[in-house]
């Protein structure tokens, strides 16, 4: 069961992105686009991808969603069916992964923003493209 | 990424980026940076499963509910899958005499390498014989299995700090464990219930790093408990422009903001419960419009009303009519000495005359 | 003794029994004081007691002529730590919070920002006050034990305060815990110190004034 299946809503004032002073906005999110910008310039520096995580910051859904507002929307939105699902989106911002993990019951279990050319979840483990490629040789044999 | 664990989630059906995704969410939990959560996945896949034991004691089964109804079972089972939980009496098929064997044959088998987990606090009121299991006294049976155990992990705050049964007056003489056992390294996991993550999150820190987490001055670990609920709390930043709610049904509360003058012990508070939250990241107390209780911290009970703010006194200071009848019967009590005085003084005036004066 | 035990203590016995002394020792020394009464002044007045004792209740607040120039830091500091002290104690909102839970009476607060610029000016005076005590050969002649004790139970809850409220330190419960107990010590004090100036300041004030009019020198 989610949050939605409650008939309770917070109705929001109108819709769009609100700006920093209104209700609901603590200004805690602003400051993260700086950090943002430091870690996309740290990745094409050096290549080395690095990552925030939103709920260890105190932050209010309606930051969030200004944060999300702001960054946009990219090309690219993975979804992944891996113990509930979770979705990896480029954000307008190319290399910038706003990554939400949900768990079985689609409740946010953990949220990211990632910053890395591809994010490490969306990769195939070797292991597993192996298990893939005796798949695939299974398949062959049986032609 | 490979081991025997990622080889047994596999045949169940749990994929590595299933894993992957987990260890992301228990490392944001434990507050670790968000890289750890790659370095855990690699050293618990490759763990090998410990043997544990679960006793339970003068406890209302509450911590063994909050871990097992825990938000997704086959997540949080995952955890289980690697231990070897050998005895638990509310969990096991076993009863009886079996059950006791069980245990035996698990102490004997792994001694000194067991992990014990505790919940209950431990009554030593009437020789223990409060809450007995099998005949014995939780006492006895709690100094036997923790001669040979490699830690123990008190879960819930009867185990860690004696919880509700000690609130006064303590019928029973409850203790925490770490009251009893001096010898052995023992983590508590406070919370009334505790967070089902954090019990998983210190079994993970153990199973890769193969130690227990660092602890802070009562012994939980910081990872969960190093900050106030009041810190990481959502509702913060209404605290700091002192935006307030001062009834529970007011344009405040139903703005969501702070609950500090309705009593939340969030500050003083130490707890997972604003990052971790409850049933399935729903919610959690705050969220839900009340304040925080405080559970996590020793002797929560009796620490004053839990819907007065923490700035304010815990009752109404009993001292005033007494002490301001004592302070006027001593008032008057010295002007009367002061007027005996001045009229003592008075009398005892010899004036001075002129001829006085001339002698 | 844990750190949310000694908040609990702090918040009940220990107030109590500060209450109680504060009360005890105000509540005796008034009636003391005001029993003690005054010699009946036989001669005639000099000049009807006007408005004089009203007015010096106000002029012994304002520097005499020249005074500010010798003596600035006593003057301004002091009017920056007695203000900001009443800025802190009556409109920061923990505070009016006690007050509405001990009284029922309440009013607005000012923001946490505002409280704590006051907090960190009014300490700010104190400081540069207990250095001129310290570096003015008369003052630090005249000063006494009760100067240095008085200066430091009322320094304390300021200081303590604000580090509790901007988390330094120590942890907050037990910083919060600390400034409860410094703010009881002051409250233990209060009736048996200089600091009694609370109560009878304005008393004394008003009885000079008119006896000073009455005797020819009216203000």
């Amino acid at each position: 069961m989610t949050l939605d299946v409650i008939p309770i809503h917070v109705v929001p004032r109108h819709t769009g992105a609100a700006l920093p002073g209104e209700p609901g906005l603590s200004g805690n999110a602003p400051p993260l686009l700086r950090e943002l910008a430091e870690q996309v310039r740290h990745l094409l520096e050096t290549g080395e991808p690095s990552a925030i995580d939103l709920s260890a910051l105190p932050l209010t859904p309606a930051d969030l969603d200004w944060l999300r507002e702001k960054l946009g929307s990219g090309e690219i939105a993975v979804t992944l069916q891996a113990g509930g699902e979770s979705t990896l989106d480029e954000t307008a911002c190319a290399g910038v992964w706003w990554v939400t993990h949900r768990n079985e019951q689609g409740a946010v279990a953990s949220q990211f923003i990632e910053v890395a050319f591809v994010p490490e979840l969306v990769k195939a483990h070797p292991a597993d493209v192996a298990i893939g490629r005796e798949r695939l040789e299974f398949m062959v044999s049986d032609l | 990424m490979q081991g025997p664990l990622i080889e047994s989630l596999a045949r169940q059906g749990v994929s590595r980026r299933t894993f992957l995704k987990y260890c992301a969410t228990l490392a944001s939990m434990m507050a670790l940076p968000p890289a750890a959560g790659l370095a855990m996945a690699e050293a618990m896949a490759a763990a090998r499963r410990p043997s544990v034991i679960w006793l339970p004691f003068q406890e209302c089964t509450g911590c063994t509910e909050s871990i097992t109804r825990s938000h997704s079972p086959t997540l949080e089972g995952m955890i289980f899958d690697m231990i070897s939980l050998d005895y638990q009496e509310t969990l096991m098929a076993a009863a009886g005499h079996q059950a006791e064997e069980a245990l035996h044959a698990a102490m004997k088998a792994n001694h000194g390498k067991y992990l014990l987990i505790v919940d209950g606090s431990i009554p030593l009121g009437q020789d223990g014989a409060y809450s007995c299991i099998g005949g014995r006294s939780n006492l006895e049976i709690l100094k036997e299995a923790a001669q040979g155990a490699a830690a123990i992990i008190a879960v819930g705050t009867c185990a860690a700090y004696g919880g509700i049964p000690k609130a006064r007056p303590n019928p029973t003489g409850a203790v925490s464990v770490s009251d009893i056992v001096k010898d052995k390294p023992i983590v508590n996991i406070p919370g009334c219930p505790p967070v089902p993550v954090v019990m998983t999150g210190v079994l993970a820190h153990y199973l890769t790093f193969g130690s227990l987490p660092d602890l802070d001055d009562k012994g939980r670990p910081r990872a969960f408990f190093g900050e106030t609920i009041h810190d990481r709390c959502y509702r913060r930043p209404f605290y700091d422009q002192g935006k307030f709610a001062k009834t529970f049904d007011d344009k405040g509360a139903r703005r969501g903001w702070c609950l500090f003058e309705l009593g939340c012990k969030g500050p003083v508070t130490h707890n997972a419960c604003a990052t971790a939250k409850w049933n399935g990241g729903t919610s959690w107390p705050v969220e839900s419009g009340h304040g925080c209780l405080g559970c996590s911290e020793p002797d929560f009970w009796d620490a004053g009303d839990f819907y007065k703010a923490l700035s304010v006194p815990a009752h109404p200071p009993t001292s005033v009519v007494a002490a301001s009848v004592v302070g006027a019967t001593a008032g008057a009590a010295a002007g009367f000495a002061n007027r005996a005085k001045k009229n003592a003084a008075r009398k005892a005036r010899q004036p001075i005359t002129v001829a006085d004066l001339e002698k | 003794m844990n750190e949310l035990q000694f908040l609990t203590w702090v918040r009940g016995p220990g107030l109590d029994i500060a209450v109680g002394i504060f009360l005890l020792g105000t509540v005796w020394r008034l009636f003391e004081i005001y029993t003690l009464g005054r010699r009946k002044d036989l001669a005639a007045p000099r000049r009807a007691a006007g408005a004089s004792g009203l007015h010096t209740v106000f002029r012994r607040s304002l520097p005499p002529h020249g005074m500010l120039k010798r003596a600035p830091v006593s003057y301004i500091g002091g009017y920056i730590f007695h203000i900001g002290l009443a800025v802190i104690v009556f409109l920061g909102a923990p505070h009016i919070m006690l007050i509405a839970n001990l009284t029922g009476l309440s009013w607005p607060g000012l923001p946490a920002q505002f409280i704590g610029l006051a907090t960190v000016m009014t300490m700010a005076a104190m400081l540069a006050m207990l250095v001129d005590r310290i570096n003015k050969p008369a003052k630090r002649f005249l000063s006494t034990f009760e100067d240095w004790f008085v200066w430091a139970v009322t320094f304390l809850p300021v200081l303590t305060g604000w580090l509790a409220v901007q988390h330094l330190l120590l942890p907050y419960t037990t910083m919060l815990a600390l400034h409860i107990l410094s703010v009881e010590i002051l409250l233990i004090a209060l009736p048996f110190t200089k600091l009694f100036h609370v109560f009878t300041l304005f008393g004394s004030r008003w009885h000079n004034g008119s006896a000073n009019a009455r005797k020819g020198v009216p203000v």
